[in-house]
């Protein structure tokens, strides 16, 4: 009987031995006679015109035009050679695109890579397996510099129960891979696979209709005029440019949305200042005024009270506030006051950095704890708030704390006699111990006598908790005043890879490799929120300064920065752009700006408000960046990492700077290096092109290295100093 | 084709009974084992680098099947990355195994025990000073490479650039530390009037204003280098080392002034004026030193007070170089003094227990011997005095209601006679304090 050969695109899951035959043969060879055979089919026709069977009898009536005279099918098309189908249809496409116009390549060229990915999960779904391996060995080359950590993970499938088990494949399998396409590019696209049919066309159309959903761009709104094109295609390296909301869970640009029909507006957050307690804010005043009559501020010196007045109003109006009520917190005490005073004091007396002076970054001091006969056990450091503490957590699951100050760490448990020295150790987890968080805390002095301070601060403003996580999927809470374990935390079910506690203390957050973030109280154990979204593990986290939202990154296979409401548990924001695992996030203390580093040496700034990225800042090498902080004013940017080096940036988004980097490049082909620093935008992808080390963006302010120490943790104090801890690698 | 071996798998089929696989079973298998073992990889990677690390344990293999829910494997856990062997199979086939130490049973018990590996521990230092990056041991030398970090680009710096030695040019601007003219002149007349034998007014105009001057932060260093000019080169002049001495009660005394980073510089002329060997000329009276070396240890005691807490190793330093000149019978004994002095000031009743009472028997040997000597035998009467002082504090710091079970009288003399030598031990029972007697002996007997 003739039958169409059915369409063998879709996951027949046969024995391999069907690979090159393609499709089952239309009807027994050496049969019945050619006429026979148009016999059949003519009476088969006429039955299909009479019933009405239209579409079905054009079917028959082109593809019975396959069959050479012999009645067998004739293998004219790519998409009927079976697993090797896969190859040179892709090399076509690939072809058309980098030698189609210039004005769509940049767009269409993101296309290669899901087409590739998905390609390549068809044909071992297929069964085709040595045809899959050739295929992506093919291919792979083109995707390493920015795939590489997902072509790692793919490169090992190579059979169909893998595909089905693997969380990557899963993922891509699962969802729709999205794209942005102006309407032009996509249309020259459907007329070129339409028309190419035969060839391949069919499969890639096949694949871009079931797997790559292709979001429409107004190329009026992006801004992006053929010049700006060429100019950006020199700098990503062929590679097009990715546009934000391209990835897995396909959404607008910044917006957490994922819904194909909701509308591209971005909804409002609340990033002003959490509203002080009223009467911890009358408390605090009080006290300030205290302050102020004891020690007279010195000549060109805010008073107290005035700083914390206008540390109060300098929100901008456009603003909202969280709602306090939404987010309650037990009433304040003494030493929240204290705390407050603190601040204020800290706040008025810092080192400012207010921003370029006379279009040059400012010059930072850096402390460096190193510490030393680690072997490489130390997982992550802390510093308190108050700087007097620092704690280490190691990968034999205990914590150490020392003080810095050299005090003797003493516990109301210690036995009489006991000799307590300037550290301690925690034990209680069962696994390598992956992050810390220390209560918040300020440095309040001791009261100063004949004009000396001691520089030890009264044992009230210490941080009187810590949290730690670990591989054991437990988080524990201790005690600085017994220096023993309080809380157990279980919740989690697989290792918790960092925690923070609110910057207003009383909450705290977690994240694990069971790719949820949830978020706490310390006084009850069962998490309040449980923040599920991300397609890996969620890596980092970090709170916005007000409390009211938190950040979490994400790791190979999603590599996406959410935002997320602590009051609503949903996504707000997500961001995506990284190409390495996020390995660190901070916000800004002004809560419009949120920084992400990736292990690929990449940082990035994100603007809540809009959801568009505004930098990427290159310079770290390829390791991770392990922690990443902010300077009071928000103007400059620490960073630290694997590479051995504290690196300063400049983050404000200077629309001048921009532009004169891309005129400079576009504009001529020969920079005479008369900009600050000799070099300009321009030379980065010039000169940075060829020489082995990494690009260093023209927003790198200093960098500084360290002997031999790979830097686990930079922080900001309230007075702009940087404090950077790391352990010393003799090996290294 | 799959990277792992397909033998092996046949292998491992043998050797659980299973004779005849079929050859597509076993590539199939061979695949799959091949994707287990990267996804374990994949999630022990993982851990090293929460770990922060580079290099994979064998520890990062064990959490990652935990994490995968198979059985970790046990026995190879290990902290220090593993030694590999390589052996060759065949051309070109290199076989990595992991090098396992024969140990001999019995040595092993019989062997002492190891070195306890040292304790974890940190330092601080300034890894950049507004900006720029002080060269000392602890950073890195700038090198060539150093260049290729440096910014280039609108926001950079290029000062700061110059200063840490990263700018391309190799120019590095002068940095020269300016001092204003006023503060010039002040340092050029309160400097000589200070030296002034012959002016007392001057002097102590010029310690009054050092004493409360507020704007003279910029001068410190300029005193410090000069105190530390005057004692090495004046060790003849009584005057001039007090003088010195003198001046730096005064810039510690001043409270607008941030002494803290000049201690370490401060501590070697003052622990001179302490401990020195000859200080005076001859034609000085013998013991006029000794007013200096007292006023030096109350110096040091309350600079080591003050300035302990932030500098861990202040103490043990000053502790440490009285104590070996104390031990030294072939010093003066105006170095005994001050040793003596500056280990009770600076380390308390705790010191003197620990530090002086022990050596007390053996230096009783070198007195004894002096005090033959009528030529020194005032000195010796100075150190003496000294000693009981430092005993005073340990009576002072005695727990009162122990003083059960101890021998009176003879008894008592002799036991004391054991405990610190003759002379002294005949000093302290002269005194007739029963408590001073008593909190020596405790000390021995808790030693």
């Amino acid at each position: 009987m003739a039958q169409p050969p059915p369409p063998s695109r879709t996951a027949s899951v046969g024995p391999p031995n069907v690979g090159g035959m393609g499709a089952p043969p239309a009807s027994t060879p050496g049969g019945p006679g050619q006429n026979s055979q148009q016999n059949l089919n003519q009476i088969v026709l006429e039955y299909l015109n009479k019933k009405g069977y239209n579409r079905t009898e054009a079917m028959l009536r082109k593809e019975s035009l396959n069959v050479d005279p012999n009645g067998i099918p004739v293998i004219g098309k790519v998409a009927d050679s079976g697993g090797k189908k896969w190859s040179p249809s892709f090399r076509l496409v690939k072809n058309w695109i980098e030698h189609g116009l210039d004005i769509y390549k940049a767009e269409l060229v993101r296309l290669e890579w899901p087409v590739f990915v998905y390609a390549f999960l068809e044909c071992v779904c297929e069964c085709f397996y040595d045809e899959a391996q050739a295929f992506f060995n093919e291919y792979k080359g083109d995707f390493e510099e920015e795939r590489g950590q997902e072509l790692q993970q793919l490169a090992r499938i190579s059979l169909p129960e893998h595909v089905q088990e693997n969380k990557l494949a899963k993922t891509y399998r699962e969802h729709q891979y999205a794209v942005a396409l102006s309407s032009m590019a996509n249309a020259t696209l459907v007329e070129f696979l339409e028309a190419r049919e035969r060839d391949g066309g069919s499969v890639i159309s096949t694949i871009l209709q079931n797997h790559i959903k292709i979001v429409p761009m107004n190329r009026a709104t992006t801004a992006r005029g053929l010049q700006k094109l060429m100019e950006e295609k020199e700098v990503e390296n062929k590679r097009g440019v990715m546009w934000q909301g391209e990835g897995i869970p396909g959404h607008y640009p910044g917006s957490a949305n994922t819904d194909p029909n909701a509308s591209s507006a971005l909804s409002k957050l609340a990033l002003a200042a959490m509203p002080m307690d009223p009467d911890l804010m009358e408390d605090v005043r009080a006290d300030l005024g205290q302050e102020d009559s004891l020690h007279p501020p010195a000549p060109g010196q805010n008073s107290l009270v005035d700083q914390f007045e206008q540390n109060i109003k300098q929100e901008p109006q456009d603003d909202a506030a969280p709602n306090r009520d939404a987010i309650p917190f037990p009433p304040s005490t003494a030493r929240d006051v204290a705390m407050e005073v603190q601040k204020v004091r800290e706040n008025r007396d810092r080192f400012r950095i207010e921003g370029r002076t006379g279009g040059v970054g400012p010059g930072l001091s850096v402390t460096m704890f190193t510490f030393h006969n680690t072997f490489d056990s130390v997982n992550c450091i802390e510093f308190s708030g108050d700087h007097t503490l620092a704690a280490i957590g190691t990968a034999e699951s205990y914590i150490r704390v020392w003080s810095l100050d050299n005090r003797a760490l003493a516990s109301p448990h210690d036995p009489p006699g006991f000799q307590a020295s300037s550290s301690r150790r925690l034990i209680g987890h069962s696994g390598p111990v992956y992050g810390l968080s220390f209560s918040p805390s300020a440095a309040v002095p001791e009261p100063a006598t004949n004009g000396y301070t001691t520089g030890a601060s009264s044992p009230d403003s210490q941080p009187r908790y810590m949290l730690s996580c670990s591989a054991d999927s437990t988080i524990r809470l201790w005690s600085l005043d017994t220096w023993t374990n309080l809380v157990v935390y279980r919740s989690h079910n697989s290792p918790v890879w960092d925690v923070r506690f609110s910057p207003q203390g009383h909450y705290f957050v977690s994240c694990s490799a069971d790719r949820t973030a949830r978020l706490w109280s310390t006084p009850q154990i069962a998490p309040l929120r449980l923040f599920v979204g991300h397609d890996s593990d969620v890596e980092t986290i970090a709170w916005h300064p007000n409390g009211a939202y938190i950040f979490t990154g994400s790791g190979v296979g999603d590599k996406t920065l959410r935002v997320w409401s602590v009051t609503r548990g949903e996504q707000v924001r997500i961001f995506t752009g990284h190409t390495g695992n996020i390995t660190a996030v901070a916000c800004a203390p002004n809560g419009h700006v949120v920084a992400s580093a990736d292990d690929k040496g990449e940082i990035m700034l994100w603007d809540l408000r809009t959801g568009q990225r505004t930098k990427t800042l290159k310079g770290h090498g390829r390791g991770g960046i392990w922690s990443l902080d902010w300077s009071v004013e928000s103007s400059v940017l620490v960073s630290g990492g694997a590479d051995k080096t504290v690196r300063v940036w400049d983050v404000q988004p200077n629309k001048e700077t921009q532009a004169k980097a891309n005129g400079e490049s576009g504009g001529g082909a020969k920079i005479d290096g008369s900009s600050v620093g000799g070099g300009g935008g321009g030379a980065v992808s010039k000169t940075g092109g060829k020489t082995k080390g990494p690009v260093v963006s023209p927003d790198q302010i200093s960098c500084f290295q360290t002997k031999k120490s790979p830097v686990y943790k930079v922080r900001f104090t309230q007075m702009n100093l940087v404090m950077a801890g790391g352990a010393y690698l003799e090996l290294a | 084709m799959s990277v792992w071996n397909p033998e092996n798998v046949t292998d491992v089929a043998e050797s659980i009974g299973i004779a005849s696989l079929n050859r597509e079973v076993v590539e199939h298998l061979s695949r799959d084992v091949e994707y287990r073992i990267s996804e374990v990889l994949t999630e022990a990677l993982k851990f090293m680098r929460h770990a922060k690390r580079t290099t994979l344990t064998t520890q990062d293999v064990s959490q990652a099947l935990r994490l995968l829910d198979v059985e970790p494997l046990y026995g190879y856990e290990s902290t220090r990355p593993l030694r590999f062997g390589e052996a060759s199979i065949g051309p070109g086939q290199p076989l990595f195994y992991v090098e396992d130490e024969e140990v001999d049973f019995e040595k092993l018990i019989n062997a002492p025990l190891p070195k306890v590996p040292r304790e974890i521990s940190f330092t601080a230092h300034w890894l950049a000073v507004e900006g720029v990056q002080p060269s000392i041991p602890q950073n890195p030398i700038s090198t060539q490479s150093n260049a290729e970090l440096a910014t280039r680009g609108p926001g950079a710096n290029s000062t700061l650039a110059a200063l840490s030695g990263n700018d391309s040019q190799g120019v590095k601007p002068p940095v020269k530390h300016v001092l204003s003219k006023e503060l010039q002149l002040y340092f050029d007349r309160v400097a000589p009037a200070i030296m002034d034998e012959t002016n007392e007014d001057y002097r102590t105009a010029a310690f009054a204003s050092l004493k409360t001057d507020t704007g003279i932060h910029q001068l410190v260093p300029y005193f410090v280098q000069f105190v530390a000019n005057k004692v090495t080169h004046n060790l003849k002049s009584i005057f001039i080392l007090l003088q010195s001495m003198q001046l730096v009660a005064a810039l510690l005394d001043n409270p607008s002034l941030y002494m803290a980073p000049y201690v370490p510089s401060i501590v070697p002329s003052v622990l001179t004026c302490l401990i020195g060997k000859n200080l005076g000329s001859s034609t000085d009276a013998p013991d006029t030193h000794f007013a200096l070396r007292d006023f030096s240890a109350s110096l040091l005691s309350a600079t080591a007070r003050r300035y302990g807490p932030t500098s861990s190793t202040l103490k043990p330093r000053i502790a440490r170089s009285c104590l070996s000149n104390l031990l030294e019978t072939n010093k003066p004994l105006g170095t005994h003094y001050g040793a003596v002095l500056g280990l009770t000031f600076i380390a308390g009743a705790a010191g003197v227990r620990s530090l002086i009472v022990p050596n007390l028997k053996a230096y009783d040997a070198h007195l004894q011997r002096v005090v033959q000597d009528d030529s020194k035998k005032k000195q010796a009467e100075f150190v003496v005095q000294a000693i009981m002082r430092a005993l005073e504090v340990l009576e002072q710091d005695a727990v009162p209601g122990m003083q059960n079970g101890h021998p009176e009288g003879e008894a008592l003399k002799e036991r004391l006679v054991e405990a610190i030598g003759e002379v002294l031990g005949t000093r302290v029972f002269e005194s007739g304090r029963q408590s001073l007697a008593n909190a020596v002996l405790e000390k021995d007997l808790a030693v």
